[in-house]
């Protein structure tokens, strides 16, 4: 299930998260383990929630910025447990350094605190250009699937 | 010794769930007599491993109902480790 070809591209990703456009906030997967996991967002000036965020001055949310710190961390989260549980938030510690704009590439780094199959714990750093924007501790609980 | 270790856990424990030491009877249920949640004692259960250097496995949380027993389960943890 756990496809361990390096990088990991959009669909093989698709395949260990639920989540689609326009909420895909993790564009490649450059290292995944169950202790460590880096991926890639690239932050372009079409992403739809600028139209709003805001009119005159596009600066992403902090909110997805956190989101992107999740979905990496599901990525972290199937390399121990390659199941398909479905997994939410919990509780997030975060801070933010500095604004993403347009243009950047945001180098998400998801380090493992401690994983069980039902919870996880772990903690995330976004960087742009080797300058930290962002960290959080993440917690999240996990749910079997509804079978459609 | 043991006393040590009981203060520091009681330090855990209490940070962990924003309770006041004294608030926090060593032989009460934590989740139902205290307020804590699952996803609490996950979090006790990292402190504690990272403190003590112990691996404690994920079987094990659900007993982690009282501040006492989690206490025993760091002293049988670290005295296997020992060996």
């Amino acid at each position: 299930m756990t496809a361990q070809k390096l990088p990991l591209e959009i669909e093989d990703i698709k395949k260990l998260i639920p989540q689609r456009f326009p909420f895909l906030m993790i564009d490649r997967v450059l290292e995944a383990s169950p202790e460590k996991v880096v991926a890639i967002k690239n932050v372009t000036a079409n992403e739809p929630y600028f139209t709003g965020h805001f009119p005159d001055q596009k600066v992403m949310p902090g909110v997805l910025l956190i989101e992107a710190m999740a979905q990496a961390g599901i990525v972290l989260y199937r390399q121990k447990f390659p199941n398909n549980k479905l997994l939410f938030l919990v509780s997030v510690k975060a801070r933010f350094y500095a604004p993403v704009i347009p243009g950047d590439q945001l180098r998400i780094e998801i380090f493992n605190i401690k994983l069980s199959s039902k919870m996880g714990l772990f903690k995330g750093e976004i960087s742009v250009n080797e300058s930290k924007v962002a960290e959080a501790e993440i917690a999240c609980g996990s749910k079997d699937q509804k079978k459609s | 010794m043991a006393d040590k270790m009981q203060e520091e856990i009681l330090d855990i424990v209490s940070m962990v769930i924003e309770k006041e030491k004294d608030q926090i009877p060593l032989d009460a249920h934590l989740v139902q007599e205290v307020g804590a949640d699952s996803m609490m004692a996950l979090e006790i259960l990292a402190a504690l491993e990272k403190k003590y250097r112990i691996i404690i496995p994920e079987e094990k949380l659900k007993e982690m109902t009282t501040v006492n027993r989690i206490i025993a389960m760091a002293k049988t943890a670290r005295g296997s480790r020992k060996k």
